[in-house]
């Protein structure tokens, strides 16, 4: 496992330590190490089947909610370990937000797609709705698309405008991290140049890892990049680095299209 | 904790001052932003509400050890000295293995309701057995969609007639109807009749149940079998009906249970009559098979209705009917049983 | 080609059994279309004639000819509705906790059990427990809240296995989504789940109405087959005899000269008062669809 040696002026919020993740008596994901910085992207690529997406779900510990599994190991988000006995998992998933492979949105207008969250802890205040609604909406670049026509249901957007709709979902909690699993899988070039801008401008405040299957994407949008296989971190350094001049030959052969 | 290429990360060495484990409680509040912590109420909620969704749970285990309970201390009071009980104390064997009901001269056996609830159920399974069947078949592998639409429509109000209205279908249009067409004006009521009613309720069950079961079926095997060159009639008698057989036959089971445990369309249209076997046995007025079809009988739920409301609650009379409640209770629950058998059939 | 292999044509007679059974299953199904047809028909031929506002407003006679049926349809609509008062939030319970919380072991299997069992129980045997507990143990006789609470455990079983079906078919998706946003579980059955499932759960509802509507050997062994003589008679402790007790209850004791068209008109009341319960599932389904399309 190689961890990049570069300067880094912004600080650690995700360490991940050893960790292992296994469902049954498969092993999925092992022996991982990481840190994630804040304000920064930080993509996993890997073929498919490769554990990236578990791995993203660990970090809210949303894979709880549909499977009996096993992580070991340790996770931190700020230094506290996330599976420490205690931690309040739903204040967890509050503040490390996730946007899925396929939009979400529930079955109700856009309004309320976005104020749900604010909602679910007690918000109720119409004023202070409408601003948290109008502030996500516009920092998912969504607000102008869709400032006439908030009371609509949000099933009848597009599907760039469900993810963006989705995003602008998790910002409304103010989340400090910002989990993407393959956002852009379900849409055209055109709405993932929309998403991917957008990724750009949400890392200023916020910390990104995206697990993307798309190679040009992970160079556009990222500043680290990570590299699994097999349920394994084969490399893992600055994006650039990985794209121009990596260190395992496996990696290289993975970047150049020769296996996965 | 850190080892070698850990410590080779600058940042690294800020992680000291940065985490704090305050962090984790504080809210991350910018300007403006408020905080978004649940409150204490909300927590409490979502903590208790498992414990009362889990209370409803057990409130319907608690019903089903609660119904076996209540009727068994008035149906078990038939062979037991039980407290309050002012009747006589029976033998299993006078009770369920004789044919001899005659209440009033102290004489309870129960074998004629016994065969007379096996006898209608059989009958209509006879009938709605093979018909549901096919008519699931129909539905899922056959029927256009309109069709399968108009099918799910009928079969939707059939299963939502009540059975008192079926009863008196039986009573005021199929009784007299059988009687004047084929018996010469004789009455018409008893197995035949009801069987044909208790048909008719029950096959929205088999149906549905069945059409579920063929759907469910991967279309590889039907597929499969056409490819091979056989006719669509071939494929669903020798793939489909053989390979959704443990489902079919649950479905059989389940509308044998709702058969033998109806009583008021079956009270209305059987003639209840106890003596039914001694009226067959001796009666020479018609040919066997007919009389075997049309003379007036009596199950374990039509005497129920029909006689509990005029016995004493404690009276050997009234245990006994008890007895025949608790009878059909555990016949539910070995049927209920026999369908999870059926069920690990299918997975293996 | 192989000469071992032999041309393989199909036999006539196996083209003929399938056109055959082909046009069996044609007419099964058809004679089922007929026979619902005949049945609502000639129930509602019958009971036509008798149909008129005075039945449906006037008391019951108990010798002479001309009675009404309006008791009857008041205890009809309330004993469903208390009924349901009773039974929904239990079955509701039941199928949030099989669908949330239960897991996929024995716990679950064995809930499932018992609620498949409580579904297959006769009603006779659910009347003879009701009369054993309510009406004889708690002392209450025939009376609304006997048949009530009895009628409640005919409706409990039914209600949950369509509230936990209709929770299981809510995408996993939309609860990701939920709990991503820091919802708690509660939050996320409520909110998200709940409100999906509504459709579901409501024509679920109204099935369970018509069935209760239309149960009668619950009610002869709890609410009695008397009607008070006041009109309305919200009361609890009195006994209240329902439109289908009522059919059955003249069609067996024949006291009353017109029994038989008493009997008819009643039958028709329910028939009509059903296949409007069938139009309006339709109808919810349809709109709820709609709107959330």
């Amino acid at each position: 496992m190689l961890i990049p040696t570069v300067p880094e002026t912004k600080p650690i919020k995700l360490s991940v330590r050893d960790m292992a993740f296994s469902y049954g008596q498969k092993k999925i994901l092992d022996g991982l190490s990481m840190d994630i910085h804040a304000e920064r992207v930080t993509a996993i690529i890997g073929p498919s089947g490769c554990g990236k997406s578990t791995f993203l779900k660990c970090f809210n510990r949303i894979h709880e909610v549909s499977t009996d599994v096993k992580v070991s190991g340790d996770m931190q988000i700020d230094g506290v370990d996330i599976y420490r006995g205690g931690i309040d998992v739903v204040d967890l998933r509050r503040r490390v937000g996730m946007v899925f492979q396929k939009p979400n949105p529930f079955p109700k207008s856009i309004y309320e797609n976005v104020a749900f969250g604010p909602r679910l802890f007690g918000v109720q205040d119409r004023t202070t709705l409408d601003g948290i609604v109008e502030d996500a909406l516009r920092k998912a670049a969504l607000w102008e698309e869709v400032k006439d026509r908030l009371k609509e249901s949000a099933t009848g957007m597009s599907g760039g405008q469900q993810q963006r709709l989705c995003i602008a979902r998790a910002l409304a909690v103010n989340p400090e991290v910002l989990l993407m699993d393959e956002p852009c899988s379900a849409l055209d070039p055109i709405a993932t140049a929309k998403i991917e801008d957008l990724i750009g401008e949400l890392k200023e405040s916020l910390t990104i890892v995206i697990v993307t299957h798309n190679m040009q994407q992970a160079a556009r949008v990222s500043d680290y990049t990570a590299f699994f296989w097999l349920g394994k971190l084969v490399e893992m350094d600055l994006t650039e680095r990985i794209f121009t001049t990596p260190r395992v030959q496996m990696t290289e052969d993975y970047i150049t299209g020769r296996f996965g | 904790m850190p080892d070698a290429p850990e410590a080779s990360i600058p940042a690294a060495s800020q992680r000291g001052g940065y985490s704090a484990e305050a962090r984790m409680d504080s809210p991350s509040a910018e300007a403006g932003v408020p905080a978004f912590r649940h409150s204490r109420l909300q927590r409490l909620a979502d903590r208790w509400a498992r414990l009362g969704f889990l209370a409803c749970s057990l409130l319907v285990v608690g019903l089903i050890g609660g119904i076996l309970f209540f009727l068994a201390t008035r149906g078990l009071a038939a062979f037991l000295p039980l407290a309050g009980n002012t009747g006589r104390v029976l033998s299993f064997s006078e009770v369920f293995l004789s044919a001899d009901w005659a209440p009033s001269s102290d004489r309870f056996g129960i074998l004629p309701f016994i065969a007379g609830s096996l006898g209608v159920t059989g009958l209509a399974l006879l009938i709605a057995a093979p018909a549901g069947v096919l008519t699931g078949v129909f539905i899922a592998k056959m029927a256009p969609a309109w069709m399968r639409n108009l099918m799910r429509q009928v079969m939707d109000l059939l299963v939502g007639i009540p059975s008192v209205v079926y009863g008196i279908f039986g009573l005021t249009v199929v009784l007299p109807l059988v009687s004047r067409t084929w018996l010469e004006d004789a009455p018409a009521s008893g197995f035949a009749v009801s069987a044909l009613i208790l048909a008719v309720m029950i096959v929205p069950t088999i149906v549905s149940l069945s059409t579920d079961a063929f759907e469910s079926l991967p279309s590889s095997l039907d597929e499969g079998a056409q490819a091979l060159g056989s006719s669509r009639w071939q494929a669903i008698w020798r793939v489909l009906i053989p390979a959704a057989r443990p489902r079919l036959l649950t479905a059989t089971v389940l509308g044998l249970g709702r058969a033998i445990g109806e009583a008021m369309a079956v009270q209305m249209v059987i003639g209840n009559n106890p003596q039914w076997i001694a009226l067959m046995r001796e009666s020479t007025d018609r040919a066997p098979f007919l009389r075997a079809l049309f003379t007036p009988a009596a199950t374990l739920t039509t005497e129920l209705v029909q006689e509990l409301p005029n016995t004493a609650a404690g009276s050997t009379w009234n245990n006994v009917l008890f007895a025949m409640g608790l009878l059909l209770y555990l016949l539910t629950m070995v049927l209920i049983l026999a369908t999870r058998r059926l069920g690990r059939g299918r997975e293996a | 080609m192989n000469a071992a292999v032999p041309v393989f044509r199909r036999s006539r007679t196996s083209k003929a059994v399938d056109r055959l059974m082909r046009g069996v299953l044609w007419a099964i199904a058809l004679l089922f279309v007929a026979v619902l047809i005949l049945f609502v028909g000639a129930i509602l031929k019958q009971g036509w004639p008798v149909l008129n506002l005075g039945f449906l407003t006037k008391m019951p006679e108990t010798l002479d000819a001309g009675g009404g049926i309006k008791p009857q349809i008041f205890n009809s609509i309330y004993l469903v509705m208390l009924s349901l008062a009773i039974s929904l939030p239990v079955g509701l319970g039941a199928g949030i906790y099989m669908a949330a919380y239960a897991g996929q072991g024995r716990a679950l299997r064995f809930l499932r059990l018992c609620i498949e069992t409580l579904a297959a129980t006769p009603s006779i045997v659910l009347a003879l427990f009701g009369m054993i507990v309510f009406v004889q143990a708690m002392g209450w006789s025939f009376s609304i809240r006997s048949g009530a609470l009895t009628l409640a455990l005919l409706n409990i079983p039914i209600i949950t296995r369509v509230t936990e079906v209709s929770l299981l078919a809510v995408p996993q998706e939309l609860r990701e989504a939920s709990y991503g946003l820091g919802a708690t579980k509660l939050q996320t059955i409520f909110k998200v789940a709940l409100p999906y499932a509504a459709t579901g759960i409501l024509t679920g509802l109204v099935l369970t109405a018509g069935r209760a509507f239309g149960e009668s050997a619950i009610l002869v062994f709890t609410a009695g087959t008397n009607a008070s003589a006041q009109f309305p008679d919200f009361r609890l402790t009195v006994p209240g005899e329902t439109l289908s007790v009522h059919l059955w209850y003249v069609t067996s004791d024949g006291t009353l000269p017109d029994a038989r068209e008493i009997a008819a008109g009643t039958a028709a009341v329910m028939i009509l008062v059903l296949l409007a319960l069938n139009l309006l599932v339709r109808l919810v389904d349809r709109t709820i669809r709609r709107r959330t399309r």
